[in-house]
């Protein structure tokens, strides 16, 4: 069980505390209508699958609540960084 | 010397004997010893059976490391234990054991005549002899494998201990509590430091138990560390994993060694985070490889050293040592001094340090160098021992009793390589040592390679001058896997020691190869001709030793397995004879049969009552999201798939709420109770998911908006009253809520109090009677039931169950999201169209049901289902057909979703999602099912007062 | 009218003693989450100074998230009214039960299944956390005192698992 620091209570917290909830900085467009199919296909279903480093986002759900993001190496299972939900991406 | 005794030494206990029985014999013991030490005194050699060829075996190491001694340990009914090694069992009076993988007793075997077979049964055996016929697998292969292969039987009681689990921290994890471990605790504790020191044996020391000059030193080590309150020591513990940012998972083992466990947890999980961890686990000495190397007493130089040391048990009276390493020659010496008698030392180096070769001269013990062993007599036990030089010439013979083998030492780095700490290859050592730790760890003493053994020649296996093709050199003695093996895998084209381990087996069983990974990786080294360091090192992967299911779990175990949420009415319903199911977590009452009725009576009488008069009905598990903000409607708004800003304060309304990707996620009614406050429902299965999807939007994608969330299932307690007296019994009980049609219409909510308690009463109804739901805070949920049970007794008030609710809602053609829908389901699919705002620009899923895949014709559809027998309930789950005449197998167009017996409607109903259902109205459609097959008509989804007049009264 | 409606409560009402610890069903409480972007705008509601961290607790107040504050009350308070719009008050009174823990051994008896590290937990701190898989809410009120919080219908099954621990 890792650690994990959120970035909103400051603090390393166990693993068990949170909710990973999917790759990160995939903004809901503003316009759905306008978009292509292919364009909102893209939306809805890709994602990264990389082999290192990995923006994801995760909840602190049995602590503050906030989702925040991380910077997770997918290899190690290290957290490189993690910070709150709309600072840019690191 | 009585048996194999010593007179004097060890550290048992010789004023407590007693007698222990194995395999119904009976032999006597002191306190302290181990099933090992205690059987060796007792001159017992053979202690178990060898997987593969069920060769005769015996003790090979003292601790963990041992991987021929398994045996059972049977304290009484559930209380069988199989797979422990017998050098880590402690022994107590009226201790009982039995060995393994034998039949019909340890001597005589009659599996044994898979040894006579060896030659068949070369590496990958198996792999190529079962291939074929593939049916044979099932009824032939397996079970005549399993019979004859397998370790100890699973016991087949129910366990009755119970098992402990706790999380623990410190700043400083000592593993292992050897001479390195211990000065490392010592030295963290004097800083003050939080330290927990754990080691696997009875007692702490490690290697300085077997060294009596340490004692003292031991003795106020230990005294000193327990009488520091920032210390913690646990004996009897073992970290079976080293997990990411050091999280250790160890197992203490709190009454296995006791006579009498009396009633506290057999074993604790402890789940430790530590800000350092020190690896003190010490080395594990390294077998030799030669013909007949499994023989009973044939065993670890170092082991022997323990019997005699710690134990006071000679492992024979005749022993000769076969080295490689000069630590075996200290072993030697130490144990004659002890009493034990020598009866050679043979090395294979021609050459060895003046001062150990003096040593043996003082102590009359006959030395051979450049000579190896390549034979061994006797088939229960050691008789003698074939020696040959090692530059060829003619063998001799040696009486003995007892074989040592002194093969060097391989660090103890299991936890180490969990923890994904990198290896580098020792060529002095000829072992791998811990290299770069992966996390804020390093190894102390012979765990990092740093040891006092002196000199050792690392070799594959010994010379010997027969056909290696026709030996058994035993390189995995728990998988029976000889040099052969590993040598025919490599010409087989096997070159990565991950294959050869996985065809040969060698390091797989549950030793993981503490004894056999090096010389596995020595002999394919050689085989290939390459250096050990390109062909790598397997992979340890935790438990380092195998532990009980019961100590995994820890506390979650019967009522703690995991919580069964109950209403705050649930004690009624079970003082009342409900029958209940689980929905999620929650236990919820599925029917209240009256004697004498099964389910479907109780079922129908409620179903009648309901629609007769007035039925109750516990509803407080739905989900309840309370949305307070000035932008709450907006938010719903942008949730739900219907529109919300116009819902008038004291209106509810259904909401439908999807998937980003078009798909229904879940479904409930909700209130406007103010401008800027909601009350939310969700289903009771998605409560907390509809709450963190909602939690995301708002958080992640409008954190603009005003609005906050709060789940509130729990605060209220829900009584659903449904039926055409539902107003009547619910009138005299209600102060300052106008309970007329005129001014409480349906999907309305008001707030007022119910027998003086605040409520929030909604007009609402799941089963298409006039209906209500009474909101109170939970704690008067039952009182409320019971109040409201003793007004309705005039109409008969019947409560019902999930099931009467069920086939009500059927009726009705309400869904149930998750029954009738399974995520690849769109409003459209659903017949729920009318709940989608067509005008709305978006809203979450509104894009996805544009997409063409989910406009597309032949989609499965939601529809109603006839049976042509009106009296046969279709199967939930039954698969539909067009044709039933098609050939097989056929083409599926869909499954039932929902069936029931309609007692409203005196017939069967169901709900099925069928390709392009909703073109199929009145077309026959067939359900085949083993023996018949039926027809059932396409229908609305509605059975039941289509046009609702039932609601407006 | 006839007589009031009684509550029950899903743990026993007396205490159970443990080996150096007891563990007892906390008093009944008011109970809100009041939830605001800025904690002045709830201490104007309350007219009380609340904490403004993560996991501080003052005036009967945790402060469980950036936006987000427990307030506990003693039974029968009036429900904290906000006339601006920018404070969200829910009531949640009877959504939790509260359980004390008390004794030498009460942080040992909670990190039999709690994950935190209670050397590292101060007294007069408050935080969300988890025994086990069930969601809690600990407030240390003192070195050997613990007020937990978890919701009503976990409650028995965490009442079970506490006292378990309490008589290894
Ligand atoms: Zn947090």
């Amino acid at each position: 069980m890792i650690l994990i620091h959120c970035p909103y209570c400051d603090e390393q917290r166990p693993e068990i505390e949170f909710a990973n909830a999917g790759q990160a900085h995939i903004a809901r467009p503003s316009d759905p209508s306008a978009m292509s199919d292919e364009e909102w296909e893209h939306y809805l279903f890709i994602r990264a699958n990389p082999r290192g480093r990995h923006h994801e986002r995760w909840r602190h759900n049995h602590g503050c609540g906030r989702f925040f993001n991380a910077v997770r190496d997918t290899v190690t299972d290290k957290f490189e960084t993690t910070y709150k939900a709309g600072e840019p991406r690191r | 010397m009585t048996g194999y005794r010593l007179p004097t030494g060890g550290r048992i206990d010789r004023a407590t004997p007693f007698k222990v029985r194995f395999d119904g014999r009976s032999y006597s013991a002191f306190a302290g010893d181990s099933l090992a030490s205690a059987l060796l005194a007792n001159g017992v050699q053979l202690f178990g059976r060898s997987f593969k060829y069920h060769r005769p075996r015996g003790i090979v190491g003292s601790g963990s490391e041992e991987p021929n001694a398994l045996i059972s340990v049977t304290r009484g009914p559930g209380r069988f234990t199989p797979n422990l090694r017998a050098t880590n069992v402690e022994v107590y009076p009226g201790f009982e054991a039995e060995s393994q993988n034998r039949w019909p007793s340890l001597r005589f075997d009659f599996g044994a005549i898979n040894d006579r077979l060896g030659m068949f049964f070369p590496a990958g055996f198996y792999n190529k002899t079962f291939m074929w016929p593939r049916s044979f697998w099932e009824r032939l292969y397996e079970p005549a494998i399993r019979r004859m292969a397998g370790l100890g039987k699973s016991p087949t009681e129910e366990d009755p201990d119970h098992y402990s689990a706790t999380y623990a921290h410190c700043d400083v994890l000592i593993i292992g509590a050897g001479p390195a471990g211990i000065d490392a605790a010592l030295e963290a504790a004097s800083s003050n430091q939080r330290v927990i020191l754990i080691d696997e044996q009875d007692e702490a020391g490690g290697g300085a138990l077997a060294d009596p000059a340490l004692w003292p030193w031991l003795a106020r080590s230990m005294k000193a560390l327990a009488g520091m309150p920032n210390v913690t020591i646990l004996t009897r513990t073992t970290a079976f994993g080293y997990f990411h940012d050091n999280f250790i998972g160890a197992v203490e083992r709190m009454t296995d060694h006791l006579a009498d466990i009396g009633s506290g947890p057999r074993e604790k999980l402890w789940r430790i985070r530590a800000g350092e961890v020190v690896l003190a686990q010490g080395a594990i000495e390294r077998p030799l490889v030669f013909d007949g190397n499994d023989t009973p007493g044939v065993m670890l130089s170092s082991a022997a050293k323990v019997f005699a040391l710690r134990y006071g048990v000679a492992v024979g009276r005749s022993v000769a040592l076969m080295a490689s390493h000069d630590s075996g020659w200290q072993d030697v010496f130490a144990m004659a001094k002890a009493g034990v008698g020598i009866a050679a030392i043979i090395d294979v180096r021609d050459e060895v340090d003046a001062d150990l070769r003096a040593q043996a001269e003082e102590l009359g013990i006959a030395v051979r160098l450049g000579q190896s062993v390549i034979g061994v007599r006797g088939r229960h036990g050691v008789t003698a021992i074939e020696i040959a030089r090692n530059d060829g010439g003619a063998s001799s013979t040696l009486a003995c009793d007892a074989v040592l083998m002194a093969g060097g030492w391989t660090p103890t780095v299991h936890l180490w390589s969990h923890s994904k700490g990198t290896l580098a290859w020792h060529d002095d050592l000829g072992a791998f040592v811990p290299d770069v730790p992966a996390e804020k760890a390093r190894c102390v003493g012979a765990c990092a390679g740093l040891w006092n053994f002196g000199q050792g020649l690392t070799i594959d296996a010994l010379p010997t001058p027969k056909d290696k093709a026709r030996i058994k050199a035993f390189v995995d003695f728990q998988n029976d896997v000889t040099a052969k093996d590993i040598r025919l895998a490599v010409r087989e084209g096997f070159r990565s020691i991950e294959h050869i381990k996985r065809y040969t087996t060698n390091g797989m069983a549950t030793d993981q190869g503490k004894t056999s990974n090096l010389n596995g990786l020595q002999i394919a080294s050689t085989a290939l001709s390459r250096p050990v360091t390109d062909i790598g090192l397997t992979t340890f992967r935790p438990p380092y030793t195998p532990q009980t299911f019961g100590a995994l779990a820890g506390h979650a175990k019967g009522s703690l397995f995991q919580p069964t949420r109950k209403t705050n009415i649930d004690g009624w319903a079970e003082e009342n004879g409900a029958v209940f199911e689980l929905v999620a977590q929650w236990r919820r009452a599925r029917y209240f049969p009256k004697a004498g009725e099964d389910m479907l009576a109780a079922v129908n009488r409620e179903c009648r009552m309901v629609r007769s008069s007035v039925g109750i009905f516990d509803a407080s598990t739905l989900g309840k999201i309370e949305v307070v903000g000035p932008d709450a409607a907006e938010f719903l708004n942008r949730m739900y798939t219907n529109p919300w800003k116009a819902l008038e304060p004291g209106r509810c309304r259904y909401g439908l709420l999807l998937k980003e990707d078009g798909f229904i996620a879940d479904d409930g009614v909700s209130a406007r109770l103010a401008p800027d406050r909601f009350h939310l429902t969700t289903t009771t299965g998605g409560a907390a998911r509809v709450l963190n999807m909602m939690e995301d939007y708002l958080q992640t994608e409008w954190p603009d908006l005003n609005v906050w969330l709060t789940s509130t299932t729990e605060q209220y307690a829900v009584i659903a009253l449904q039926g055409p007296n539902a107003r009547k019994v619910l009138e005299p009980l209600v102060e300052g809520i106008d309970l007329s049609a005129e001014a409480f219409p349906h999907m309305a909510i008001r707030e007022g109090l119910i027998c003086g308690i605040p409520t929030r009463l909604f007009r609402v109804s799941f089963t298409g009677e006039l209906g209500f739901e009474i909101n109170v805070p939970s704690a008067y949920g039952r009182a409320l039931w019971e109040r409201i049970m003793a007004e309705g007794a005039r109409y008969d008030i019947t409560p019902y169950g999930t099931e009467a609710m069920h086939v009500l809602r059927a009726e009705k053609g309400f869904i149930i999201v998750g029954q009738d829908t399974d995520g690849t389901v769109t409003p459209f699919d659903a017949g729920l169209d009318w709940a989608v705002g067509k005008k709305k620009p978006d809203f979450v899923g509104k894009r996805s049901l544009a997409r063409p895949d989910l406009v597309a014709s032949g989609r499965k559809q939601l529809v109603g289902l006839l049976t042509e027998d009106p009296n046969h309930v279709l199967e939930e789950g039954a698969q539909i057909v067009a044709d039933p005449k098609q050939p097989i197998p056929m083409t599926m167009i869909g499954h039932v979703t929902s069936s029931y017996w309609s007692e409203t409607l005196g017939r069967s109903i169901a709900l099925a999602l069928v390709a392009d259902g909703h073109h199929k109205m009145g077309e026959d459609l067939f359900i085949p099912m083993p023996g018949k097959t039926h027809v059932a008509k396409v229908s609305s989804m509605i059975f039941y007062d289509a046009e609702g007049a039932r609601l407006n009264v | 009218m006839s007589e009031a409606l009684v509550r029950s409560d899903p743990i026993p009402a007396g205490p159970f003693l443990g080996r150096d610890a007891s563990l007892k069903a906390a008093p009944r409480l008011a109970r809100y989450v009041l939830r605001a972007r800025a904690s002045a705008a709830v201490e104007k509601v309350l007219g009380a100074q609340i904490p403004t961290a993560i996991g501080g607790f003052a005036n009967g107040v945790a402060c469980l998230g950036p936006d987000e504050w427990l307030m506990f009350a003693s039974d029968g308070r009036e429900s904290p009214v906000d006339e601006s719009g920018s404070v969200s008050v829910t009531e949640v009174s009877d959504r939790s039960v509260g359980i004390i823990l008390e004794g030498a051994r009460a942080a040992e008896i909670l990190a039999t299944g709690c994950p935190l590290d209670l050397d590292h937990f101060a007294v007069g701190r408050a935080t969300r956390t988890i025994y086990e898989t069930v969601e809690i809410v600990i407030v240390r009120e003192a070195m050997d005192r613990f007020h937990i919080e978890v919701w009503r219908s976990f409650a028995p099954w965490l009442w079970t698992a506490l006292t378990t621990a309490a008589t290894e």
